[in-house]
């Protein structure tokens, strides 16, 4: 009785624990699928320079409460929190900067490369973004191939237990910036400024003739997706998921990429797709990797990687424009 | 008292027995040959006396260290010092000026990088050194670094731009970082005559089959992780506990090689292996091998990782409440990479680093006091490191080769790789690592012996080797407690041949 009791108990333990990281990681995959799609329905291009923008983001924040420097200025940052024990309000101010500078690199992605192709075939922009890519991804190299770059996270690896099982802070903090996050995603699609994103999203030339600005809505855009991305990136820096509280050479270059599932899931131009998308593929991968790891052998290593792709080609199949995506109406 | 300081105690008490047991030390052992250098300029840090003092626990060097073989060329200065004019060179030599071309095919920006930058700096201060001294016989070197970033189709293009049979080309590769591209030009370099130091200690090296043009230094992967999970045992026993092990490996020569001396240090031992992840950390998502190891409740974890890998799966496991001591071959662990992450705490209190060799400004080692004297006269900007042993050893190499080439008159490549094969062939590494020869036969070329650290986060301190003084040393958290460590099984295993067969 007593062994069926700790069974169930320790089963119960390694389900929160699960439940909780799915969460966390779907939190992660929200905030970067959120920034593909505000992109994606401001211009109708699918930012392949996701991954170097947000990983570009976590290393401006690195610099700043992690090296006390400022990015791109050779001045010390007064708002540095110390290495030894940092100080949540000001590592928070230093996060909101960073987040606005995140804004303003996108914004200036999008004026000197993205907005000379406007009018030009989408798929032109889109390898344009590939090409933004390939020349961030230098600086993401080098930032951090000597150096490690910590994030400096005031609560560290430091977890809570509940029922037995070890909830880490930064799985919490995940869950509450995508909240925020998606909330404030929201209230941007109901102000002016995102029903003019809607519109041009809907058709260019008609929200141009009705005087909305569309060079501005791609600037907003842009600016939009790339502090979204950038707080993806800080979020899956903190321990204890896999960058361990720093950013990774190794891991942040393609955690955009693992968010492609979740927008072709969710549908590129949906929000609440994002939102769904992510927690899906997110579970999955989780659950998978934690109640299959037994066969894990014959699965294959690293199978949990290959379970969100599978998952998306299922749903494609029986809908081709992802969950929540606008079905492509043609009069033939 | 933390669990780790308990039981390092116990093992510490029980090294010290047996040390006093123990029969000769290392007093009769040779000192390094002193090479010709120009003394390090006056205002050098002095190294020696605000050096961290070494662990009073620190086991003695193992009685079976492997001496310098009888027959072993003399150290050259009895050799001419006139210039060496009448010298057969081939390729990678301009002999016109006298100069010997180097490549190091060198992983600077992939995800070895933060060791392997120092690594390659080391030996670059080495060669100055020494053709500031005016070289040998008139013979200076040129070290060429190319930059693999670790992908082996940049490693395969680099090594033929060394392989040009040309001026243009080098006399050999005195640093070809990671065992997947020194496994793609194994083949190549031993037809083309290219001597090749690797920075991998892969099992296959040894074994001229392999390996007929791969000068390997130091204990091979497979013995380092037999060495370590005794270590670990002997730790978990010392503490009343019962050693149960755990293996995660990646795919490649790498963490196959390394899992596979954890599996015989295992059934030596009789350990149970609770869980095997040999080869499972593959993809982006490591909860299955995490979920596994902590199901497993395993009391030590042997692991063959890159640095970003362990901090994931570490990371996790100590998050879910695993409690197991680590220990991983060679450079799973990381110091610039783990120490400043959120979990350095806990490594300090569960992982032990396993090495090859001396860390910065070990005291004791006299070609050490050189190795700081002259990176801090020279680079005085850099952080003190403990990879720069490393670089250091392989100029300590190469130049052994160089001079015995020049005295030869022939520095052609087809000879460089003769001299390597000599059996009178050693290198005396003045301490900073076991001293080595290369025979032909398999169990006669290992080098059997390891180095064991205490991860020490409080000590962590990484600074520039200009500010270094005696209250401020600085640290890479790395605290040697076993010197040049052979267990019972590393000490008398007879291997068929390597621990494993090529992937390529």
């Amino acid at each position: 009785m007593s062994i069926a009791t700790a069974l169930l108990a320790n089963a119960g333990t390694t389900f929160i624990q699960t439940l909780v990281k799915a969460l966390a990681l779907g939190s992660v995959y929200i905030l970067i699928a959120l920034g593909f799609v505000i992109i994606f329905k401001g211009t109708q291009v699918l930012n392949f320079a996701a991954g170097a923008i947000s990983m570009a983001g976590a290393i401006f924040l690195a610099i700043m409460v992690g090296d006390g420097g400022l990015p791109f200025l050779p001045f010390d940052n007064p708002l540095a929190p110390s290495l030894d024990d940092p100080d949540l309000v000001l590592w928070l101010i230093n996060l909101v900067i960073v987040l606005f500078i995140a804004a303003l690199f996108g914004l200036v992605i999008e004026r000197i490369a993205i907005r000379p192709m406007v009018g030009q075939p989408l798929f032109a922009m889109a390898v344009i973004t590939l090409g933004i890519e390939v020349a961030i991804r230098p600086f993401n190299l080098d930032a951090t191939a000597i150096q490690a770059r910590t994030l400096n996270v005031p609560w560290g690896a430091d977890a809570w237990e509940l029922w037995g099982a070890q909830i880490p802070k930064s799985y919490v903090a995940a869950m509450i910036i995508a909240t925020i996050a998606g909330a404030v995603v929201i209230l941007f699609y109901r102000s002016r400024l995102g029903v003019a994103m809607r519109a041009v999203a809907f058709d260019q030339e008609a929200a141009m003739a009705q005087g909305i600005n569309v060079g501005r809505v791609f600037a907003i855009a842009w600016g939009l997706g790339a502090a979204l991305a950038a707080l993806g990136a800080i979020v899956y820096g903190m321990a204890p998921f896999p960058p361990g509280g720093q950013v990774s050479q190794e891991i942040h270059p393609i955690l955009a990429l693992r968010v492609l599932p979740v927008i072709v899931l969710g549908g590129l131009d949906s929000a609440s797709g994002a939102v769904y998308g992510g927690l899906i593929i997110a579970s999955a991968e989780v659950f998978a990797g934690e109640y299959l790891s037994q066969w894990n052998s014959t699965l294959g290593s690293g199978y949990s990687t290959i379970v969100p792709y599978v998952v998306m080609l299922i749903v494609l199949l029986v809908k081709p424009y992802g969950l929540f995506g606008t079905a492509e109406v043609r009069r033939v | 008292m933390r669990r780790k300081s308990k039981a390092l105690a116990s093992l510490v008490a029980a090294s010290l027995v047996i040390a006093a047991c123990g029969g000769d030390d290392d007093d009769d052992a040779t000192p390094a040959e002193e090479p010709a250098t120009e003394e390090p300029a006056d205002d050098a840090e002095e190294p020696a006396d605000d050096m961290e003092e070494p662990a009073d626990d620190m086991e003695e060097p193992a009685d079976d260290m492997e001496e310098p073989a009888d027959d072993m060329e003399e150290p050259a200065d009895d050799m001419s010092d006139e210039p060496a004019t009448d010298v057969v060179t081939d390729f990678g030599v301009d002999a016109e000026n006298m100069v010997i071309r180097v490549g190091l095919n060198a992983d600077l920006t992939g995800p070895f990088a933060s060791l392997v930058v120092d690594i390659v700096e080391a030996q670059k201060v080495y060669w100055e050194v020494f053709n500031e001294a005016g070289g040998y016989r008139g013979w200076t070197v040129e070290p060429v670094v190319i930059d693999s970033g670790y992908a082996t189709d940049k490693g395969i293009q680099n090594y033929q731009e060394f392989a040009q049979e040309s001026e243009e080309g080098v006399l050999m590769i005195t640093e070809n970082t990671g065992s997947p591209i020194t496994s793609a030009i194994a083949l190549d370099a031993a037809d083309d005559n290219m001597l090749t130091i690797p920075l991998s200690w892969a099992s296959l090296w040894p074994d001229p089959e392999y390996g007929s043009a791969i000068l390997e230094k130091q204990a091979t992967y497979c013995i380092e992780s037999i060495n370590g999970v005794e270590w670990l045992k002997d730790l978990v026993e010392s503490e009343g506990g019962e050693a149960t092990l755990a293996i995660i490996g990646r795919p490649g020569e790498y963490g196959e090689d390394g899992s596979a001396g954890a599996k015989i240090a295992a059934e030596e031992l009789g350990i149970p292996i609770v869980y095997d992840g040999t080869g499972a950390v593959a993809g982006d998502d490591r909860t299955a091998v995490i979920s596994e190891l902590v199901n497993s409740e395993a009391t030590i974890v042997w692991n063959t990782l890159t640095p970003g890998e362990l901090l994931d799966i570490f990371g996790n496991a100590v998050s879910q409440g695993f409690t197991g001591y680590w220990s991983g071959n060679s450079p799973s662990f990381s110091y610039p990479v783990h120490m400043p992450s959120d979990f350095a705490d806990q490594f300090s209190q569960y992982y032990f680093q396993s090495y090859y060799q001396a860390p910065w400004a070990t005291p004791g080692i006299p070609e050490m006091d050189r190795l700081v004297a002259e990176m801090t006269a020279r680079r005085p900007d850099l952080n003190i490191s403990d990879a720069y042993t490393t670089g250091w050893i392989e100029g300590m190499m190469a130049e052994t080769l160089f001079r015995t080439a020049i005295d030869q008159g022939d520095l052609t490549r087809e000879n460089i790789v003769a001299i390597s094969q000599d059996p009178s062939f050693s290198v005396d590494f003045g301490g900073l690592s076991a001293n080595q020869s290369w025979p032909q036969d398999y169990n006669e070329a290992l080098v059997r012996s390891t180095w064991i650290y205490d991860v020490d986060a409080s000590q962590y301190n990484l600074i520039p080797m200009s500010e270094v003084t005696a209250d401020n040393p600085g640290s890479s958290g790395l605290i040697p407690i076993e010197q040049d460590y052979v267990g019972t099984v590393a000490g008398s295993y007879q291997f068929d041949g390597p621990c494993i067969e090529p992937s390529s």
